[in-house]
């Protein structure tokens, strides 16, 4: 409970320090509860989510960093490895491959990396998955690209 | 044994602050490595701003000498003016450690001068506009002595006298090597030396022998000394004194040596940091990996499981790629 606490405080800081240098990445706690974090990631550049901006969940457990953190999208996606509704990630790192060294900056690095490199053959959405394992590459990225207009792109006029 | 006082000289008063409160509490010879660590980088730290340092000592002793073998005319006065003057602005941030080192190098020639041949005043020819200069030189004798007193202390009481005399003698042996470096460089300054010695009698030709101390190949020069010969080149020297891993020791240290723990972010304490639990050389503190053999039991670093590599589970296994010998770390800790 206290490593937890003072682990998510030192990040807090090392976050705050390292504001200017990754701008892909805004990570914020919650003002009453540092087990509450949110995050907001640029979809990378030359995919279907470039341009939009993706809101992650954080919940982090009392065990951390000896158990990885919950995450999940807030921001609506179409992406093989997440769950169009619950925004449920499927990622290793997150799951069995997790290590204390990993940070919660970390981890939105690696769903960065994982928005721009999908993994079809283990899917939480089946219809993108599909879509990729049949080949129809520009049948997936017109879909994400409308999803990334619809959801994550700041309304026009 | 020279080069090891040495290096303890400069290691030791730089690290005093830092180190001082860990020695105390831990003494075990095995953490007594992780020091050496440290300290070895901040000599080699040192050592390169010293190396800049004594190629400036050079400059300065030529042109001293120049300056009195011209006999008690202004140029000799304007040529420590403007000595002096160099020296400010070249070291304005690290005024009293150069001006006191130059003033040293200095000094020890003088000494020896005067103690063989009894009178200084012969070897400055007489120059009296050039009195003020030495009794300035004197002022800073002193300076200069403390310092090497301050040194002494830090050895034990046995080896002091010996140590004082390798010391001192080292001390005259880098006063050779710029002197020898600025006489490749500038034959200005060499035919000037010349010309001193054409000018005064023998006890000044004895005077730019002795200012030159020992060559490297002379007969009398104590087994003890380190070979100098190429001063200005530090590396290769920092290499010859701690041995051809030097390099990649220090590589090593910075690379591999975290100061707080990457799953707790706490600060690293002398037993963490020699604490290698996974032959992937990832480290992080008794704390946590206690945590983690309770729960899962994998290195954070490579996921292996700890218990698959318990035979090899060392306590300070991971820095053994080079080692000091035995005499060097004993000369430390006395």
């Amino acid at each position: 409970m206290q490593a937890s606490r003072a682990r998510l405080f030192k990040e807090l800081k090392e976050v705050q320090r390292e504001k200017v240098v990754d701008n892909d990445i805004q990570l914020v706690c919650d003002d009453s509860n540092i087990f509450k974090w949110t995050a907001l990631i640029k979809g990378p550049s030359e995919t279907p989510y470039e341009g939009g901006v993706f809101q992650l969940a954080f919940a982090v457990p009392e065990q951390y960093p000896l158990q990885p953190p919950q995450v999940r999208f807030l921001t609506k996606i179409f992406h093989p490895n997440v769950h169009f509704k619950t925004g449920e990630i499927c990622l290793d790192i997150l799951k069995n491959a997790w290590s204390p060294a990993w940070t919660l900056q970390s981890v939105c690095r690696a769903i960065i990396a994982l928005m721009a490199h999908p993994e079809p053959d283990s899917p939480l959405n089946c219809d993108s998955g599909n879509l990729l394992r049949s080949g129809d590459l520009r049948g997936y990225q017109s879909m994400a690209r409308m999803y990334t207009r619809l959801a994550a792109m700041p309304k026009k006029g | 044994m020279s080069t090891d006082s040495i290096v303890f000289a400069f290691s030791k008063e730089s690290s005093k602050d830092n180190f001082g409160k860990k020695k105390r509490t831990n003494r075990s010879a095995k953490l007594k490595q992780c020091k050496l660590d440290a300290r070895r980088e901040q000599w080699l730290s040192q050592v390169k701003n010293k190396g800049c340092k004594e190629e400036m000592n050079g400059g300065g002793g030529s042109s001293s000498s120049m300056s009195s073998c011209l006999p008690g005319n202004s140029l000799g006065n304007l040529e420590m003016m403007t000595r002096g003057k160099d020296i400010d602005s070249d070291f304005e941030s690290s005024v009293n450690s150069s001006s006191n080192s130059i003033s040293g190098s200095h000094d020890l020639g003088k000494d020896s001068v005067g103690s063989s041949f009894g009178s200084r005043s012969s070897s400055v020819s007489g120059g009296c506009s050039y009195q003020s200069g030495v009794e300035e030189e004197e002022e800073e004798e002193d300076e200069c002595a403390d310092d090497w007193e301050a040194v002494a202390d830090a050895l034990t009481a046995d080896d002091k006298q010996k140590n004082q005399e390798n010391l001192n003698s080292s001390v005259l042996a880098a006063l050779d090597v710029p002197a020898a470096s600025s006489d490749g460089n500038l034959p200005k300054t060499n035919s000037e030396v010349g010309g001193l010695k054409l000018q005064s009698d023998g006890s000044a030709r004895k005077v730019v022998g002795k200012g030159h101390a020992w060559k490297p190949d002379d007969a009398f020069r104590p087994q003890s000394l380190p070979t100098l010969s190429k001063q200005y080149s530090f590396p290769m020297n920092a290499e010859r004194c701690c041995g051809r891993g030097a390099s990649n020791w220090v590589c090593h240290s910075v690379v591999s040596q975290p100061t707080s723990c990457p799953i707790c972010y706490e600060e690293l304490d002398l037993t963490d940091s020699s604490f290698l639990p996974c032959l992937c050389g990832f480290r992080l503190c008794l704390f946590c990996h206690k945590r983690i053999l309770e729960a899962d039991g994998r290195c954070p670093g490579c996921r292996k499981h700890y218990e698959s590599a318990k035979g090899e589970t060392v306590v300070n296994g991971g820095t053994p790629p080079f080692r000091f010998t035995r005499s060097f770390s004993m000369s430390t800790s006395s």
